[in-house]
């Protein structure tokens, strides 16, 4: 019974082309350019109506024998100032182990902990409250270094001592392969503690009715913050939303804990007021996790012709106060300990040490992004042993299809020579510069081979899912529990959603991340959101189309497989359903949804994605599917190096990453910029400077991130080698272009002057260092010579 | 209160009567940072981004004379080496736009950009206040009192600033970055038509310094490998650089010496 007009009518036969692999605007694009996206603290004015200032420890590490809070209570405005034994419930967070305290109890672990909370009518009443909290404490000595906390008779951090954990990795006979070995090198690769440095600071506000307790708040994934607020405060999480602000930047700072909780513990002792507590940047430094600091002892073995043998690798990490996601941090360095090298022996150990730093978790690239800086870094310098070029080295080494990762996972599609070749050949199409040079300038270049696990991985449950609705204007709506940080969530799963129902881009709304609205669908980490909420909303949205389709048969007697649904006409109407072959036979999507509904069908659909990985054995780290699928990537960076005062300026940097299928192109360009400026800023500037417990630098005046004079124009290429599990043959590109990034750099420095970079970042001072002081000239290792 | 005179004479006539109760303020680019970071806390306000005339920049008898209210990026665009350079390594634009040279002065920064040029070039600042009229000083210890503390009286503003034309000079600045680049060590180098040198040097000691030790040196000398290896070494006695959060003392001590030797030989071949 086709209704329509003749000028709506589909002028779109054959279909247009799937959103799925097009640049499309962000949906979220205009409304955050204009300023009318709804950023955490731009929920303050009008509903902020009590704030609340979190106390910090100002002791890195001690007992806390009192706390007075009368002089705070007593400063006008102020209407409560709570402690631990004003928390209902367990008093803890942290993501893997509930190990650090919502407010502490009586063991100060770092300077960032938090001792009250004070709530008052004023952000500026709550702040000269927070001030005025009394705390006494018994200093205990602090550990500020992996070896003060793994020293004989060292205070222990947590009861169960300094070593929060190992990992191991055993593979064939790593001894016996490195005394046959030709070459034998090894070197120490110290990585510094660095900072997400996002722009949209921890700002958010909470409300509890008596019945619902309700925050808004910018985390990675909504759901696990609620289960963590739920057991933290004592309520059950159905009687607990958490709705995600629009966000600027997470880069995994958003993984832990931040306000959830102490909003929700003011709100649950102000009910029917709406509370406000933001971060200032220092405090926003001081109180969050960092990545990881690690210490890489790597020893790598070689016959004559560079073919490689063994590998031995031990590694410290400074994992800080608290396990945060340590435990993973460390599974995944030791399981990316050789990269996309094919090494038949492996032996790898991870120590996770307590200190009292920051505590470390999540950050983009974690664990994998510093095992590569080692692995590449490594093996430039059996190049130079070998006399061979690295590249000739690497082409010799790189995995194939067929070949295993160091956990023995064979993975289904290994594309790692494809980008090398493909970053070289960018790299070759400009002419290498051979203007001279003054004498105190050196030029190189250098490349990197990167590969990554996608997902949780390990045999940790890893989910996503997804609901795909449809209305009576034909607007097509997804809601995924998953989380946009900025990178891009909204629109691929409107594009992906869109593909599936043939809509066009502006007749698809996206509500993610409400817990109240959406089922959970995982965190934005682990670059898994398009893998897995793709494939999710995939799923949801090809069940909906399979309702429509059922539905206009019916209506235009005609077989579903004749059918196709494509986007309305001249009038931009949303969709149509026709007859492939007959476009004049159709009817518009509203009306498909009436006569759907008369028919009793639900117009939506839901679905889940699942895939299993496999636990590494604990003795040999082995598993048959330690990941769902891998990614690969290759850069190639051109740097000029002053070697007298030590500065290094990135001329070019090229980053290639197989997508599998890049659903918006603009947006997987975006992500390799933005990885490869965070990696430019790691090898060659960021770090959070810690002294006995104190952090030296907490503000972007002396956390020195790039600026546009620092990156320049990064070459962005993605190959798309359809990955058979992911939606459309997309897997994702969030973390690997930094894990790509750093070694391609610290590789043309080296190639540049010679001497091997081996303490991160490579700021002036310590190449200065590395390039001047005989006893730290970068120099590595070679115990076995041909 | 929020004061903003119009001319130099209302400015100087309240600046007589506030005195240090009002914070004077004009791009408010050291200003508005130590408040945030809570060092700073003033109950007034004296801005002179109103007053008339006050970033003019002229020329007179081999003298550049800037206005108190010149911004570093109307100081970028002028032909005085050392200056300009080190006008337009200061901060990004924006911060060029608002950031003045006499603000420079006054905040006595040891990383203070502006300051290190203006000490090799041996420039000189116009104080004036109500009570006791102008005063010209010199931009060396008779500026730079202590630790971020100048000759400038309660009572008194910058005026202007002057440069002279005829210098020749060369400007470095090592920092950890391309722009918005707080400096780990920056380095001028003025000489005056007569052969007098003015080495200067930021972040090596307590505020911007002159090294007078190699400048002695080097005075009415010919460059030669010997003599700017000398000053060099010289430089490197007589700064005295800190470990801070920034960098060591050790780095700082040998790029002094790096620059000087680089500075000197650009230079020579002026």
């Amino acid at each position: 019974m086709p209704s329509s007009t003749e000028s709506n009518k589909p002028d779109t036969m054959p279909q247009v082309e799937p959103l799925a692999g097009q640049s499309c605007k962000r949906i979220d694009g205009a409304d955050k350019v204009a300023g009318r996206a709804m950023y955490g603290a731009d929920l303050f004015p009008g509903q902020a109506e009590l704030f609340a200032k979190v106390v910090r420890s100002p002791e890195a590490h001690a007992r806390v024998l009192s706390l007075d809070t009368s002089k705070a209570l007593a400063v006008e405005g102020v209407v409560g100032v709570y402690t631990h034994k004003d928390v209902g419930g367990t008093n803890r967070h942290g993501l893997i182990r509930r190990d650090h305290p919502v407010l502490v109890e009586d063991h100060v672990r770092y300077r960032g902990d938090a001792l009250a909370l004070v709530v008052a009518k004023s952000e500026r009443a709550a702040e000269s409250a927070r001030d005025l909290v009394e705390a006494h404490f018994e200093k205990l000595p602090v550990i500020g270094t992996i070896d003060q906390a793994l020293a004989s008779g060292a205070p222990k951090i947590h009861p169960d001592g300094n070593v929060m954990g190992d990992k191991r990795i055993r593979k064939g006979d790593v001894e016996a392969a490195l005394r046959t070995s030709d070459v034998v090198v090894s070197d120490t690769f110290e990585t510094q503690t660095t900072d997400h440095a996002f722009l949209d600071l921890e700002a958010g506000i909470a409300r509890w009715d008596g019945e619902l307790l309700t925050i808004h708040a910018a985390g990675q994934w909504v759901h696990e913050e609620r289960r963590l607020v739920a057991l933290a405060l004592g309520l059950g999480p159905e009687r607990i939303r958490i709705i995600q602000p629009c966000t600027g930047g997470a880069f995994g700072g958003r993984e832990d804990i931040s306000i959830q909780i102490h909003l929700g513990l003011a709100a649950l002792h102000h009910p029917g007021k709406t509370i406000a507590l933001r971060y200032s940047r220092s405090e926003s430094m001081i109180a969050r996790h960092k990545r990881h600091a690690l210490r890489i002892h790597y020893t790598l073995g070689a016959k004559r012709d560079g073919t490689l043998t063994a590998a031995r690798i031990v590694v410290y990490s400074d994992e800080g106060a608290y396990a945060s996601t340590g435990i993973a941090v460390m599974r995944k360095a030791a399981s990316h300990a050789t990269g996309p090298l094919r090494v038949p022996n492996v032996s790898v150990d991870v120590y996770g040490v307590h200190t009292n730093n920051n505590p470390t978790g999540a950050m983009r690239g974690f664990g994998a992004c510093q095992m590569a800086i080692a692995s590449n870094g490594i093996i430039e310098r059996l190049a130079r042993v070998l006399k061979m070029g690295p590249v000739t080295l690497f082409e010799k080494n790189l995995i194939e299809p067929g070949d295993e990762v160091t956990t023995g996972q064979h993975p289904e599609n290994i594309t790692i020579k494809e980008c090398l070749r493909a970053a070289l050949d960018k790299f070759h199409s400009k002419p290498y510069p051979n203007d001279p040079l003054p004498p105190h300038l050196k030029r190189g270049w250098g490349v990197s081979v990167m590969c990554f696990g996608l997902g949780y991985g390990d045999g940790f449950p890893d989910c996503s899912r997804a609901k795909v609705a449809i209305d009576e204007q034909g607007i097509i709506t997804v809601y995924t529990g998953g989380v946009d940080v900025g990178q891009g969530l909204l629109n691929m799963a409107a594009q992906v959603a869109g593909t599936e129902l043939g809509a066009k881009l502006e007749h698809v709304r996206v509500v993610a991340a409400d817990t109240g609205r959406t089922d959970e669908s995982g965190s934005s980490s682990a670059t898994r959101q398009t893998y897995f909420t793709g494939n999710a909303v995939r799923m949801a949205a090809s069940e909906l189309r399979e309702q429509l389709l059922d539905i206009t048969g019916n209506c235009l007697k005609v077989h579903p497989h004749e059918i196709s649904l494509g986007p309305g006409g001249a009038k931009n109407t949303p969709g149509f359903a026709y007859e492939t072959a007959n476009p004049d036979n159709h009817m518009s999507l509203g009306d498909l949804v009436r006569e759907g509904k008369k028919r009793g069908y639900p117009l939506e659909a839901r679905a889940m994605f699942k895939p299993r990985t496999v636990p590494g054995d604990p003795n040999t780290g082995k598993s048959p599917k330690a990941f769902v699928t891998y990614l690969f990537g290759a850069h190639v960076s051109q740097v000029l190096v002053d070697i007298e005062t030590g500065e290094t300026r990135v001329e070019r940097h090229i980053g290639c990453h197989d997508v599998g299928k890049a659903i918006n192109p603009q947006s997987v360009e975006g992500q390799i910029a933005g990885g490869v400026a965070q990696g430019i800023g790691m090898a060659l500037m960021e770090e959070v400077v810690m002294r006995d417990g104190r952090m030296l630098n907490p503000g972007f005046t002396d956390y020195i991130v790039p600026t546009i004079r620092d990156i320049p124009p990064v070459e962005a290429i993605y190959l798309e080698h359809d990955d058979p599990g992911g939606p459309y043959g997309a897997h994702g590109v969030g973390e690997p272009p930094l894990i790509g990034a750093v070694p391609a750099v610290l590789a043309a420095i080296y190639n540049a002057t010679g001497a091997a970079p081996n303490k991160l970042p490579c700021n002036p001072e310590n190449m200065w260092w590395m390039l001047n002081d005989p006893q730290r000239r970068g120099d590595f290792t070679v115990t076995q010579a041909m | 209160m929020f004061y903003q005179p119009q001319t130099l004479e209302e400015a100087l006539e309240l600046r007589g009567r506030l005195r240090d109760e009002a914070i004077v303020v004009k791009g408010g680019t050291d200003v508005l940072v130590a408040m945030n970071h809570g060092v700073l806390r003033p109950r007034s306000f004296l801005d002179l981004s109103q007053v008339k005339g006050f970033d003019v920049i002229e020329r007179d008898d081999g003298w550049i004379s800037m206005g108190a209210g010149a911004t570093f990026a109307q100081v970028g665009q002028l032909d005085v080496g050392c200056l300009r350079e080190a006008a337009l390594s200061v901060g990004g634009p924006q911060i060029r736009n608002a950031g003045t040279i006499a603000g420079n002065l006054v905040s006595a920064s040891p990383a203070g950009d502006g300051c290190v040029a203006l000490l090799a070039l041996d420039a000189q600042v116009e104080v004036a206040s109500v009570a006791r009229g102008s005063r010209w000083l010199r931009v060396n210890d008779e500026w730079f009192l202590a630790y971020r503390k100048t000759a400038l009286a309660d009572d008194e503003l910058i005026t202007r600033v002057r440069v002279r034309t005829d210098f020749q000079s060369a400007w470095y600045k090592i920092g950890k970055r391309g722009a918005v680049n707080i400096s780990v060590v920056c380095c001028a180098v003025g000489r005056s038509p007569d052969g007098c040198y003015y080495l200067a040097f930021g972040s090596v000691a307590f505020r911007p310094i002159r090294t007078p030790q190699a400048e002695e040196l080097l005075n009415g000398r010919a460059l030669t490998d010997d003599l700017i290896a000398c000053a060099a070494e010289s430089v490197m006695d007589e700064v005295s650089p800190i470990d801070d959060q920034r960098a060591g003392a050790a780095y700082r001590r040998a790029m002094c010496g790096v620059l000087t030797r680089r500075l000197l030989r650009e230079l020579d071949r002026m």
